[in-house]
């Protein structure tokens, strides 16, 4: 196990997660985790950041009843959780503005952060706009170029976003990027790792800030209908929605279902399924399953969604996938654009396309007798709309 | 003491110069040289390094073509490999080890592992005579350096520099930039180290110039060149134009 740390640095039977990080970071991450720690129990941050998720955030979230969308697909019952309500659209805001506001209790003054989808990234330099702290953004080149909406975003709210050229310049790229700036930058910055991946503690502070999805949906199911559904569903791309929905209910007797970016192939580099093609292997400071060549150098990935276009599956998740608590499925991008529209025409709810990964896969429950589902709105689909303009000829 | 430690990158300009670079090396007097196995996503290298491990791959450098390429090297200093810990892990120990025999590695400098985060391994291949170098940043605790000093030991005077040094990383960020930063805390850093353990230490992050390198030896340290070297044997430059002024002191 990894020295000087107090939590838990590993998940599930083959102790996924860890810390691998070079050793420019470790000092960080070890203050991070005490820090982390203190303020988990301190009812001024908590206090705060109560306040925050209510009064700038909005939550609670609304749970909403789908009618429409189950009878066409046979379902009895269908529940969105609405995080693309939150301010900033994303499910992401949970998790930026806590460690915004952890950052500026560790006296750090500038915030370092990678994007993918831009989600993060917006929720970052909104959470920093509102702090007064410094903002950097990286973003792979390709991301910028198919979601410009949440680039112009994080130029107003003051951010400086970095383009990343590198390799596909997609999420992985954009978090090497955001690794290296911080190693230079650490005794003034803190970086907000998007999603429940990275070197300990970032799994950890990440999935604990976002399990107030899960906390939430389960409570608002219970009034809503006297029972929990059959099935819980979320998409994953590193997990930090996934476990946030999902974890709350891991006591309870029901199926969890995490789905994949299956992009628009089965082989390596056409898809960001984890579970058929990855390996146990380190990338970004964890062991989990990672898509990789022979050489165990990491392979390219494919998905409509950038959000959910990246190598790697997050350690928790990838650990309860492989001791049997969630189970992980895939849906093409064909499939997700499909799911976005039948939700746009059945409820007028515009999802965003990693959110839509999850919505393609409700025919498919439903043709194995399922008939209630709560689904993970993780986010809305503004952000998309040049995508589902082009590949669905509106 | 070893007046230089320099870094190639295995497979840039091309495996098939690699041997005659590692040949020069020798010849100059070079004890050791650190040898870069590239990598899809070295997160604690700056451009240089990046760019040099992109061309190295594109042109098929992959682990295993440069550990076979090394494979029966006698005219050659000894080799710190120098990697990211997943290649190793795909590997595995066993087969590591195999490749790794008729080779003149005698050291691993694993970026991304921590001590204490794959023991098992570690102590496997420290059997096996590939100890891990300890890596000390301007970030790491006295505390903390004592606990991988003594984690990551010196084998003792009888073993080579390759096995025996701690590396001291000169300042915050990646390899390759911030040349010209006060070198002030690096000089009581090393003093510091010195008061620890009586083991050599080498300097890198951001060194090219003469200046820096006579400064970090008057510290008693062998200073590190990383990138500047890559860069100019990727302009064309050889080996020894690059390095014999770097050796030696201007008095």
């Amino acid at each position: 196990m990894t020295a000087g740390f107090t939590l838990p640095t590993r998940f599930g039977a083959q102790a996924l997660g860890g810390c691998y990080a070079p050793e420019t970071l470790m000092q960080p991450l070890l203050d991070l985790e005490v820090a982390f720690l203190a303020a988990s129990t301190d009812p001024s941050f908590l206090a705060e950041l109560k306040g925050e998720l209510r009064h700038f955030v909005g939550r609670p979230t609304p749970l909403t009843p789908a009618p429409r969308l189950a009878a066409k697909l046979g379902l009895k019952h269908l529940f969105l959780k609405r995080e693309d309500l939150t301010h900033t659209g994303a499910h992401k805001i949970n998790n930026a503005l806590a460690q915004a506001i952890l950052a500026r209790r560790m006296g750090k003054t500038e915030i370092i952060a990678e994007t993918g989808a831009g989600q993060h990234g917006v929720a970052t330099a909104s959470a920093c706009a509102r702090l007064g702290l410094d903002c950097t953004v990286f973003m792979g080149v390709t991301d910028m170029a198919r979601q410009a909406p949440n680039v112009a975003r994080m130029r107003l709210f003051g951010a400086k976003v970095v383009p990343v050229e590198a390799g596909q310049g997609t999420l992985k790229e954009a978090v090497n990027e955001a690794l290296r700036a911080w190693a230079g930058r650490c005794d003034r910055a803190h970086y907000i790792l998007g999603s429940a991946l990275g070197p300990h503690p970032f799994p950890t502070l990440v999935r604990s800030f976002q399990t107030v999805i899960g906390e939430e949906a389960r409570a608002q199911v219970l009034e809503q209908s006297g029972a929990l559904p059959e099935v819980v569903l979320a998409c994953a791309g590193g997990g930090s929605n996934g476990l946030g929905l999902l974890l709350p209910f891991l006591e309870d007797g029901l199926r969890r279902v995490a789905v994949e970016a299956g992009g628009h192939g089965t082989a390596l580099g056409e898809h960001a399924a984890r579970l058929d093609g990855g390996r146990m292997g380190v990338l970004h400071g964890c062991k989990t399953l990672l898509l990789q060549d022979e050489h165990g150098h990491t392979a390219e990935t494919a998905s409509i969604s950038a959000g959910l276009d990246y190598p790697a599956l997050g350690p928790e998740l990838a650990a309860l996938l492989l001791d049997g608590q969630v189970e992980v499925r895939r849906a093409s991008d064909d499939e997700a654009l499909s799911g976005a529209r039948l939700l746009c025409e059945t409820e007028g709810i515009l999802p965003a396309l990693e959110s839509s990964h999850a919505l393609a896969l409700l025919p498919a429950l439903a043709a194995e007798g399922v008939a209630t589902i709560l689904l993970g709105l993780s986010g809305r689909g503004d952000k998309d709309l040049s995508t589902y303009q082009s590949r669905l000829g509106i | 003491m070893n007046p230089l430690l320099p870094f190639l990158m295995a497979g840039d300009p091309s495996l098939e110069a690699l041997p005659q670079l590692l040949s020069d090396a020798k010849a100059l007097g070079l004890e050791a040289i650190e040898l870069g196995l590239p990598h899809s996503d070295p997160i604690a290298d700056g451009p240089v390094l990046q760019a040099a491990a992109q061309r190295a791959i594109a042109r098929g450098a992959t682990p295993l073509r440069v550990l076979e390429s090394l494979a029966g090297l006698t005219d050659s200093p000894d080799i710190i490999l120098f990697t990211y810990l997943n290649p190793l892990l795909q590997m595995g120990a066993e087969r590591l080890k195999a490749l790794l025999r008729p080779t003149p590695v005698k050291a691993l400098l694993v970026v991304d592992l921590p001590f204490g985060e794959e023991p098992g391994f570690e102590a496997d291949l420290r059997a096996a005579g590939y100890p891990m170098v300890p890596l000390l940043a301007p970030t790491t605790s006295i505390d903390r350096a004592r606990q991988i000093l003594s984690d990551r030991p010196d084998p003792g005077a009888s073993a080579p520099f390759a096995q025996r040094f701690a590396y001291v990383v000169a300042r915050l960020g990646v390899t390759g930039t911030g040349q010209g930063t006060d070198l002030g805390p690096v000089s009581r850093r090393v003093t510091d180290l010195k008061g620890l353990a009586d083991r050599p230490l080498a300097v890198g992050f951001g060194l090219s110039d003469s200046r820096s390198l006579a400064a970090i030896r008057a510290m008693g340290a062998t200073p590190v060149i990383g990138s500047a070297l890559v860069q100019e044997l990727a302009d064309g430059g050889s080996l020894r134009k690059a390095l014999s002024p770097r050796m030696v002191d201007d008095n």
